[in-house]
């Protein structure tokens, strides 16, 4: 009976010491699947196409033109700012599409 | 656009604005004509007789370098004070937005016409530092503008 307890007791620690090996051995191979696995979810995918941003829909063109349109809006409010100076007036909102 | 009207010669005589405008040399310009270029060098001052006149300075847009709207000047307005600015470099580029006719005064022509007549440089460099000034204030105000939103953006 002692005799098969001791084996019991060694066959189990045994076990113990070859699980914690194994998985020590394994972790860094796990560990390299996980980054090799994170570029491809970041990739562009088929069937999930880039959201486009609002600026990109808009054509380059009619950009430019909003681009000019903010200019002389912000030159028109900083230009009041010039002629009366108050905190109110150099924050004053304009009408620019670029600021809304 | 009559002379006394040209904001560079204020408060001149006219007998003082015409010797001035003598040195000078007029300059036609089709739309959408050049009248000098960033980094060109400013050897030459303009004051706008008739027309509008763009001043851009280039800006990556979509990758795309696109000359951006900084200003817009118009009859009786000064462009290219950088003439007398050292280190005499354009930093913008100026096109004609219309047919536009600008009075080209050469530098070296004004500052020996000012040193043999003093109080008409005096006049003068006030006039520019009026130009000078105003913009730097405006630009002032819509840089400080721009940074708001920034701050706004990055930190709401």
């Amino acid at each position: 009976m002692e005799m098969f307890l001791m084996i019991a007791a060694m066959s189990l620690l045994g076990v113990g010491v070859c699980v914690a090996l194994f998985a020590a051995a394994t972790h860094d191979v796990r560990q390299a699947e996980r980054q090799a696995n994170q570029p491809a979810q970041n990739a562009p995918q088929f069937f999930a196409p880039e959201i486009a941003t609002p600026a990109d829909r808009i054509p380059i063109e009619a950009l430019l033109l909003q681009i000019e349109r903010h200019v002389r809006l912000e030159q028109a409010a900083a230009e009041s700012f010039h002629y009366a100076p108050t905190a109110e007036s150099l924050h004053s909102r304009s009408a620019s599409p670029l600021v809304h | 656009m009559m002379n006394r009207d040209l904001e560079l010669l204020a408060g001149l005589h006219p007998r003082d604005v015409a010797a001035v405008l003598s040195l000078g040399h007029t300059v036609a310009l089709a739309t959408g004509d050049k009248l000098f270029r960033l980094g060109d060098e400013a050897d030459h001052l303009f004051s706008i007789n008739r027309g509008r006149i763009a001043l851009t300075m280039p800006m990556a847009v979509r990758d795309r370098d696109e000359n951006i709207l900084i200003e817009e000047r118009a009859a009786g307005q000064t462009v290219g004070w950088s003439a007398l600015i050292p280190p005499h470099r354009f930093s913008l580029t100026a096109a004609a937005l219309v047919e536009t006719e600008v009075i080209a005064l050469p530098r070296a022509a004004l500052v020996e016409y000012f040193t043999g007549n003093p109080d008409v440089g005096y006049a003068v460099t006030r006039n520019i530092a009026t130009v000078i000034g105003q913009r730097l204030e405006v630009f002032q105000a819509m840089w400080l503008r721009e940074m708001q939103r920034l701050v706004k953006l990055s930190y709401a």
